[in-house]
C-alpha cells in the first residue's frame, strides 16, 4: 500500500510539477519576467525531484528487486524539491523584504537545530516544511489582498504539501504508524490543489513562444 | 512590467482618436515621468510592439499585432502569478 501510494504520489508531483514549470517557462519567454523564471525553477526542481524518487521506486520495483529503495536516491530527489521549494518561498521573500522579517530567521533556526545531528533526508524535509509553510502563509496573506480564489488553491496546495512533509518527516519517529501513509495522501491532495488554477489557464488564447512551438 | 502592460493596455483601449495616443496622455493615464515613458516607449517601439506614428509634427503611438498578443500574455500570466500571490 505505501509503495503503492509513493508511486503515484511521486508520478502526480513530476507531472504536476512539469505542468506548471512549462507555464511558467511559457510566460517567462513570452513576457521576460524574473518572477515567472523564479517559478520556472522551483517547479523543474520539484518536477526533477519527484522524477528522480519516482524513477528508483521503479527501478526497484522493476529490475532491482531487492525490497528497499537505495536511501541515497531518495535524498537526492527530496533534496532536488528542496531547492524548488526554496525558489517558492524566495520569491515571496523578496516581495515581503525578507531580510527584515525577524519571525521567518525565528522560525528557520528552531527546526534545524532539532535535527542537525540527524540524516541528510530529515534535514531536507524539514527545511522543505519551513519553506512551504511559508510559501502557504505568504500566499494566503496575498489572497487576502487580490481575492483571487486561484490563491486560495495555491495556498492549500503549499500548506497541504508542508503538512504531508512534516507528518513524513514525524513518521521517522514512528516508522510503523499510518503517519506515512497520511502524509502521502495529503502530498497528493496538495499537489492536486496546486493543479487545479492552471487548468483553468485559457491556453489557446495564449500566443507560444516560436521555441515552444 | 505594470507600467509596460498599463501603456499597451492604453493604446489598445483607451485611445483619443484612431491615429493613436500622445506622449502627454500616455503620461496622464501611465503616471510616470516624460523622461522614463520616452525610454519605455522607445523600448515598445524597437521590439514592434507599439507603431510611431508621425502626426502634424508630433508623435502618437499605436498598439502593433505583436503588441496586443503580448498584451493578452500579459494578462494570462499575470493572473497565473496572482494565483501564486506573485506579481510579474
Amino acid at each position: 500500500m505505501e509503495f503503492l501510494l509513493e508511486n503515484i504520489l511521486n508520478l502526480v508531483g513530476f507531472l504536476v510539477g512539469l505542468a506548471i514549470g512549462i507555464m511558467a517557462l511559457i510566460g517567462y519567454r513570452n513576457t521576460g519576467s524574473p518572477t515567472l523564471f523564479r517559478l520556472t525553477i522551483a517547479f523543474f526542481s520539484i518536477s526533477i525531484g519527484f522524477f528522480v524518487i519516482w524513477t528508483s521506486y521503479m527501478i526497484e520495483d522493476f529490475v532491482v528487486k531487492s525490497g528497499s529503495v537505495e536511501r541515497g536516491i531518495q535524498t537526492v530527489g527530496i533534496g532536488i524539491q528542496t531547492v524548488g521549494y526554496f525558489f517558492i518561498a524566495f520569491s515571496h521573500s523578496i516581495k515581503s523584504f525578507f531580510p527584515k522579517s525577524s519571525y521567518f530567521r525565528s522560525v528557520g533556526i528552531l527546526p534545524l537545530f532539532l535535527v542537525s545531528s540527524v540524516q541528510l533526508e530529515h534535514i531536507f524535509r524539514s527545511v522543505s516544511f519551513i519553506l512551504l509553510a511559508y510559501g502557504a502563509i505568504e500566499t494566503m496573506l496575498s489572497y487576502f489582498e487580490n481575492r483571487n480564489k486561484g490563491t486560495i488553491s495555491i495556498s492549500t496546495g503549499l500548506g497541504l504539501l508542508a503538512l504531508g512533509e512534516f507528518l513524513g518527516w514525524y513518521s521517522f519517529v514512528f516508522p510503523e504508524s499510518i503517519l506515512y501513509t497520511i502524509s502521502m495522501t495529503i502530498k497528493i491532495g496538495g499537489l492536486i490543489a496546486l493543479f487545479i488554477p492552471l487548468s483553468k489557464v485559457p491556453l489557446t488564447k495564449i500566443k507560444f513562444d516560436e521555441g515552444l512551438e | 512590467m505594470k507600467i509596460i502592460g498599463d501603456i499597451l493596455a492604453t493604446t489598445r483601449d483607451d485611445l483619443q482618436d484612431e491615429d493613436g495616443a500622445t506622449v502627454t496622455y500616455l503620461i496622464r493615464k501611465a503616471n510616470i515621468s516624460h523622461s522614463r515613458i520616452s525610454r519605455i516607449l522607445k523600448t515598445l517601439v524597437s521590439h514592434g510592439l507599439l507603431e510611431q506614428v508621425e502626426d502634424q509634427g508630433s508623435n502618437k503611438y499605436k498598439i502593433s499585432q505583436t503588441g496586443r498578443e503580448f498584451l493578452q500574455a500579459y494578462y494570462t500570466f499575470t493572473n497565473f502569478a496572482d494565483d501564486f500571490g506573485l506579481s510579474i
